[in-house]
């Protein structure tokens, strides 16, 4: 580390102005919409204080939404990770056909949201479904599933069209990770760790370390305030089962025209996505947050 | 660690990544190629009709195709939106592209100096950074929107790229940093001894061998742009600058689209991006396997 004494604006502010245009003025306004009184049916904007909150938090939709979001952050973010390293890890072989196998794994990546939530109600459909006619055909089930019309089975198949959209992206930068560590690291490490779980442990996980932080807290805010690919697979249903906050913020403010409600909505999520990146990175010190 | 491993297992592992990140697509695929008649009639094969490539011929040249001029058949099966996704492509990879190319130049300096300076306001600028994304967007899409109107850039691509290009900044240049930082310090020890400047260590040692970590975050910014799809829905207006994201939305949102033609655009839309990123990300792989990091 070196020091500078004056605040280096000729390095920062190209990154930091973008950033606080977008930033700044957007969450000031929704910062003050949240405590107004601001519903498209009634003119005024009355400075209510709190109110939105306390109405807001008492509301049994907001508390089911709150539940599936905990829930379905807590599933979503580790499978993504986990999955995504393993993966990683394997690619890094060589094999053959190993370059067809790294293409397509990107495969979910190139697809909007919309467009994935439509391929995965082509899997999971009860009628039409691919799972289903699978199942049928070798005979397991007679009938079919409801995967996207029982609450449980539902929420987990959105969890899976979630950690699928999100794979890509952890594999291609714990790939670029794993390639940044010192060969003669690993070289050392290959003479003297004989299983390859210890290995990745002492070894490998050290160094990528960084890495996955990054990762989890980027998939824990994704998945967080993910919305349109659950939306669309089961519009927040059947009931509340896939009901997540970001669906509850959209809810309040574009269809029950109480902006108010749906920005208050927004900044309990921004108090607990800070609560959350603050417990990963505690959970699991590197030196990335910190100046070392 | 290359492999040792049983060819089995390595096979085995293969074919599951395989089925679990290609299959839907290649349903897509074959959904696009096979009436909807044969695909929702769960008694007949698969391929009973054969495979025909109506809805690609409607896509570029507007023709109609067989399975909807017959008797009986439902037009408004057929939809407008369709014969979008051509133009809707170039304007994402417009779009995409300029915020990724924004991306590594905004970022890749400020990265530089968080990974390997320290500086007055460093904590505070860097909580700044990481903490502007935690706000959901659904809450930002109202007063951007009004913003971007007062600044006359609705409707246009260059709002888009704005909003795409600040979104993923705080993530460029988080991500950077940790590959600036890992970095060995011996490089960069060696540049001050030549007296290089601060810039000549980022430009001549910092970037060169950063180049692959580059690619894979320039690619994350470049996806990032060409997945969104709230603010690209609200900012775009009309069809003229709308991106492949909101034209395939609306697409997907429109029961009335057969699903074969509903396929035909998946795939028509997916396969330059695919190509295109498998580009990049060759060249990021190679760059990153053949160890261009060593140091």
């Amino acid at each position: 580390m070196w020091e500078i004494r004056r605040f280096p604006v000729l390095w920062l502010l190209p990154a930091l102005l973008p950033v606080a245009l977008m930033t700044l003025y957007p969450v000031a306004y929704a910062l003050w919409t949240s405590l107004h009184s601001v519903m498209l049916l009634f003119p005024g904007e009355p400075f209510v204080g709190l109110d939105n909150y306390a109405r807001v938090i008492q509301s049994n939709y907001f508390q089911d939404a709150l539940a599936n979001s905990l829930a379905f952050t807590a599933a979503a973010a580790p499978l993504v990770v986990v999955l995504g390293t393993l993966m990683a890890l394997f690619l890094r072989r060589r094999f053959f056909g190993v370059q067809v196998v790294r293409s397509i794994v990107l495969l979910p990546w190139v697809l909007p949201g919309a467009i994935s939530a439509v391929l995965w109600i082509w899997v999971f459909h009860p009628s039409f479904g691919v799972l289903n006619g699978l199942l049928r055909n070798l005979h397991l089930i007679e009938g079919s599933i409801g995967w996207l019309t029982s609450p449980r089975l539902a929420f987990v198949s959105v969890v899976v069209a979630h950690v699928w959209t999100q794979i890509p992206f952890t594999v291609v930068l714990v790939m670029a990770a794993l390639a940044a560590i010192n060969p003669e690291t690993l070289e050392a490490a290959a003479i003297d760790c004989k299983s390859s779980w210890r290995r990745f442990w002492y070894v490998i996980f050290p160094e990528i370390k960084a890495m996955i932080v990054v990762l989890i807290v980027y998939n824990a805010l994704t998945a967080f305030t993910s919305y349109d690919l659950v939306y669309a697979m089961t519009g927040g249903g059947p009931g509340t089962a896939t009901t997540l906050l970001s669906f509850q913020i959209w809810r309040e403010s574009f269809s029950m025209y109480d902006f108010g409600a749906g920005s208050a909505v927004a900044f309990i999520v921004v108090l607990i996505s800070a609560v959350l990146i603050l417990a990963i990175t505690r959970a699991l010190p590197s030196d990335l947050f910190g100046s070392e | 660690m290359a492999g040792r491993a049983n060819p089995w297992t390595t096979g085995l592992f293969a074919a599951l990544i395989l089925l679990f990140t290609g299959g839907p697509v290649l349903l897509s695929l074959l959904g696009s190629l096979i009436p909807d008649r044969v695909l929702l009639d769960q008694g007949s094969s698969l391929f009973a009709e054969g495979l025909n490539f109506d809805g690609y011929r409607y896509v570029f040249t507007g023709e109609l195709p067989r399975a909807y001029q017959a008797e009986n058949a439902n037009r408004a099966m057929i939809s407008d939106a369709a014969r979008q996704v051509p133009a809707s492509l170039i304007n994402s990879g417009i779009i995409a592209l300029s915020a990724m190319v924004l991306n590594i130049l905004l970022g890749a300096p400020a990265a530089f100096l968080f990974a390997r300076y320290l500086f007055p306001g460093k904590k505070l600028s860097f909580l700044f950074l990481i903490l502007s994304p935690l706000v959901p967007a659904v809450a930002l899409v109202t007063p951007i929107y009004i913003m971007l109107q007062s600044m006359g850039l609705l409707g246009t691509r260059t709002g888009i790229i704005l909003v795409h290009t600040a979104r993923a900044l705080p993530f460029t240049v988080l991500i950077l940093s940790v590959f600036f930082r890992k970095m060995p310090a011996e490089l960069f020890e060696a540049a001050t001894l030549d007296h290089c400047s601060r810039f000549q260590a980022f430009w001549r040692i910092a970037l060169p061998l950063a180049l692959p970590s580059i690619g894979a975050t320039g690619l994350f910014a470049f996806m990032l742009s060409y997945s969104e799809y709230m603010f690209a829905m609200v900012l775009s207006g009309d069809a003229g600058a709308r991106p492949v994201s909101v034209v395939m939305a609306a697409l997907a949102r429109n029961t009335d689209v057969s699903w074969s033609l509903l396929n035909t655009a998946i795939f028509i839309a997916i396969v330059p991006t695919l190509v295109l990123v498998v580009l990049v990300w060759r060249f990021v792989v190679e760059g990153l396997l053949s160890g261009s990091v060593k140091g």
